[in-house]
């Protein structure tokens, strides 16, 4: 009895309290102190981005020399749940590296605008739309991150295909694939959904076949008409691959990190949408496969009127947070953290594509060249202009698009539903 | 453990409502003023730091958990949206599917029980190889959930040893993970396995407690295994039973997340969330605390009842005793 009297008197005057305070935290400016910045990210503690890091941090302390930087290394896991706190507590990391789209739209907030301060990187650099808000920039892009289709040539030519000319339309690419299947017992797709990212990968590769460019354009600046039949068919097209067994087996259950790149390398599947950059991209699968072996193809034409491209944006980029002390000097390291030469070395070390459209990338082998030499042509990724919570919605449905617990229209209904809410 | 308010520690105040009750009818013995201002005062100092540790760490916390939860996200960070973010989450599909999964937790709990119940049963009555088994039972219990759920990843992988051998005997694979009737069994069934170690050890250590001689007893009357289990083991075990059925149910609601996290990711469909891992998918991934916040007072308020719930069971357990 006494204890049910306490706890209704905890809950009364948490009642009484409700409504007042905020959950994102107070943005009083107190983090910073003078003379030094913190940066938080999760790639300085890797071997690979050392020499990136050590080029950045050399070329910061020739235009500062009275500030030291410090770079706090956390697990990418957790990355965005301890930003969170950082920000509800209104202090932290100066600097913070950030994945484009969702990630740093959502939290745009407690960030700086930089457009002032990156005015002359602005040419040099590429792939600020992902790190961009109502028109104003929150980060500085390092890197570029996007979806080429790779395959495996040795499969093709194995098949008795020739590798050198994938195919252009989906017809064809089906009809490949199945003289892929029956003379090597390789799949099609390697295909990762536990996650579900796959879908995410699809529909922006894809959708490049299926959508035209003026319907491309429109869902990129927000007007997206998901009762298009043609936004339509790229759902349907998630579910034929399955229903075709394109896909390697059990999607659902296999993570796309890195389960389905390990189907990829191991020539069990011929195909896999990867990234370009961080892991799942050229260099990685260039271990494996060797660079020679390793092809990047364009999505097919899946609906005439399609013109395929490459879908990318930036990838991760550094921001600079509401609070730090001094913006000037913060947006400095940013710059630091984008230079040419500091880009060259995570382009070498990590297989990165930088940001930074300048540097030289012949010695790559013939698929990072592909890429490179496909950037001009290509556009932003169509899951980026997404909302986070439309992706993980996106994620649930495409693993019942799958399993056939949806159907696609009920899929794209919600999908809509929970686009145009926000 | 609750304390027996029949025999208070200190002797309550003189001017509490035992006084009024007493109507100065009892003689209380006469101090100086400042003396009994002290005494009155001592219990409320001693108490101090332990409420201040409570109230500071605890209960306050709790409360700004709550407020937050009245509060809303993005946009409209630290304004009151009244029961807005409660009402987000009775229509989220997502939320509702947790709540069902807890339910189906409490379901599952009576085999969860069954199982070290069983085999401590077993290893009590020496079967073939009993000292083996007993530390074989308990191996799993000290390894962490992710390195569980990572052992589990590779062998119920759809490409993995498991269905290799139902392939080899002619059965076809299953998705254990990746079907979302089977994935949610499966994530409950490796957490028993790693956690029934411990429940084992209690029972084993109820069983030292037992009257071997109402079992020799029954074995005189010729009583059969299921017999002398029904009625010699588990009446004589009843208490026993009722600590790891608590043990076992916080267990279940509280520390599923990093086999849920390693395992499915929530998945496949959504249809392994429980109301932590939509805590934390909420507060970290779709940067919404309020929310987040919203359903953690959910998850603290179904946790109090089962937790009062348990209280009473184990308060009769101890009166019985």
């Amino acid at each position: 009895m006494k204890q049910r009297a306490v706890w209704s008197a905890v809950l009364v005057a948490a009642l009484a309290l409700a409504g007042c305070g905020s959950a994102g935290g107070t943005r009083s400016p107190s983090g910073g102190a003078d003379g030094k910045l913190v940066v938080w990210d999760w790639k300085s503690g890797e071997a690979s981005a050392a020499a990136y890091l050590q080029k950045a941090k050399a070329d910061f302390a020739r235009k500062h020399p009275g500030v030291t930087v410090e770079f706090v290394a956390q697990p990418f896991e957790q990355y965005y749940t301890l930003l969170g706190t950082a920000i509800q507590a209104g202090k932290g990391p100066d600097v913070i590296l950030f994945n484009g789209g969702g990630q740093i739209r959502d939290r745009a907030d407690a960030l700086l605008p930089l457009d002032d301060y990156l005015a002359e990187d602005r040419q040099r650099l590429t792939g600020w739309e992902a790190f961009s808000k109502d028109g104003k920039t929150y980060a500085g892009p390092v890197t570029l991150q996007g979806h080429p289709i790779y395959y495996n040539r040795t499969l093709y030519e194995k098949a008795g295909l020739d590798p050198a000319k994938p195919a252009t339309t989906w017809s064809t690419f089906v009809a490949d694939c199945a003289t892929i299947t029956t003379r090597t017992g390789a799949k099609c797709f390697a295909l990762g959904n536990k996650e579900g990212f796959g879908i995410q990968f699809f529909l922006s590769v894809l959708g490049s076949g299926v959508l035209t460019p003026q319907e491309y354009d429109d869902w990129i600046a927000g007007r997206r008409n998901w009762n298009s039949p043609h936004v339509k068919r790229i759902f349907a097209l998630w579910k034929e691959t399955q229903d075709a067994k394109l896909n390697s087996d059990g999607a659902n259950s296999t993570a796309m990190f890195n389960d389905s790149f390990a189907i990829f390398q191991s020539a069990k599947a011929a195909h896999v949408i990867g990234l370009m950059s961080d892991v799942g991209h050229w260099k990685d699968f260039s271990e494996f496969l060797t660079a020679e072996k390793l092809g990047v193809m364009r999505a097919p034409v899946v609906e005439p009127g399609a013109t395929p491209s490459l879908p990318y944006d930036g990838g991760i980029g550094y921001g600079v947070a509401r609070w730090t002390k001094d913006p000037k000097v913060a947006a400095d390291l940013v710059r630091s953290l984008t230079s040419t030469d500091a880009l060259k070395s995570f382009y070498a070390d990590a297989g990165a594509i930088a940001a930074d459209t300048t540097i030289d990338v012949s010695q790559g082998g013939p698929a990072v060249t592909t890429i490179v030499a496909d950037l001009k042509a290509g556009k932003p990724a169509l899951h980026v202009a997404l909302s986070s919570k439309t992706l993980d919605l996106m994620g649930r449905l495409s693993q019942q698009l799958l399993s056939g617990s949806v159907t696609v229209d009920e899929a794209v209904k919600q999908l809509a539903a929970s686009d145009q809410a926000g | 453990m609750p304390v027996d308010e029949a025999t208070p520690a200190v002797r309550p105040a003189p001017t509490g409502p035992a006084r009024r009750a007493g109507s100065g009818s009892r003689a209380t013995p006469r101090r100086g003023r400042g003396g009994r201002r002290s005494e009155r005062l001592a219990p409320y100092v001693l108490l101090a730091p332990a409420l201040l540790i409570l109230l500071l760490l605890r209960f306050w916390p709790l409360l700004l958990g709550v407020n937050f939860s009245f509060t809303g996200d993005g946009e409209r960070d630290g304004s009151a949206v009244g029961l807005a973010n409660y009402l987000e989450l009775a229509r989220d599909p997502l939320f509702l599917g947790a709540l069902r999964n807890v339910g189906l937790l409490v379901l599952l709990l009576p085999v969860a029980v069954a199982i070290p119940g069983l085999l401590a049963t077993f290893i009590y009555l020496r079967v073939p190889g009993h000292r083996l088994y007993r530390s074989v039972y308990f191996f799993p219990a000290v390894l962490s959930p992710v390195i569980v759920g990572a052992i589990f990843n590779l062998l119920l992988a759809f490409d993995g040893p498991l269905n290799a051998l139902l392939g080899g005997v002619g059965l076809g694979p299953v998705d254990w993970l990746g079907d979302p009737d089977v994935a949610m069994f499966v994530v409950v069934g490796v957490h028993v396995w790693a956690t029934f170690g411990m429940a084992l050890v209690v029972f084993l250590a109820g069983f030292a407690t037992l009257d071997a001689s109402l079992l020799d007893a029954a074995r005189v009357d010729g009583a059969s295994l299921p017999q002398t289990i029904r009625h010699v083991i588990v009446p004589s075990l009843s208490r026993t039973i009722q600590f790891v059925v608590v043990t076992t149910m916080i267990g279940m609601l509280t520390s599923m997340f990093g086999l849920l996290y390693v395992m499915t990711s929530g998945g496949p469909e959504g249809s392994t969330y429980l109301p932590e891992y939509y805590i934390w998918i909420q507060q970290g991934q779709l940067n919404r605390p309020a929310l987040a916040s919203a359903a953690s007072t959910v998850l603290f308020l179904i946790m109090l009842v089962v937790g009062l719930l348990q209280i009473s069971l184990l308060r009769r357990a101890v009166r019985e005793a």
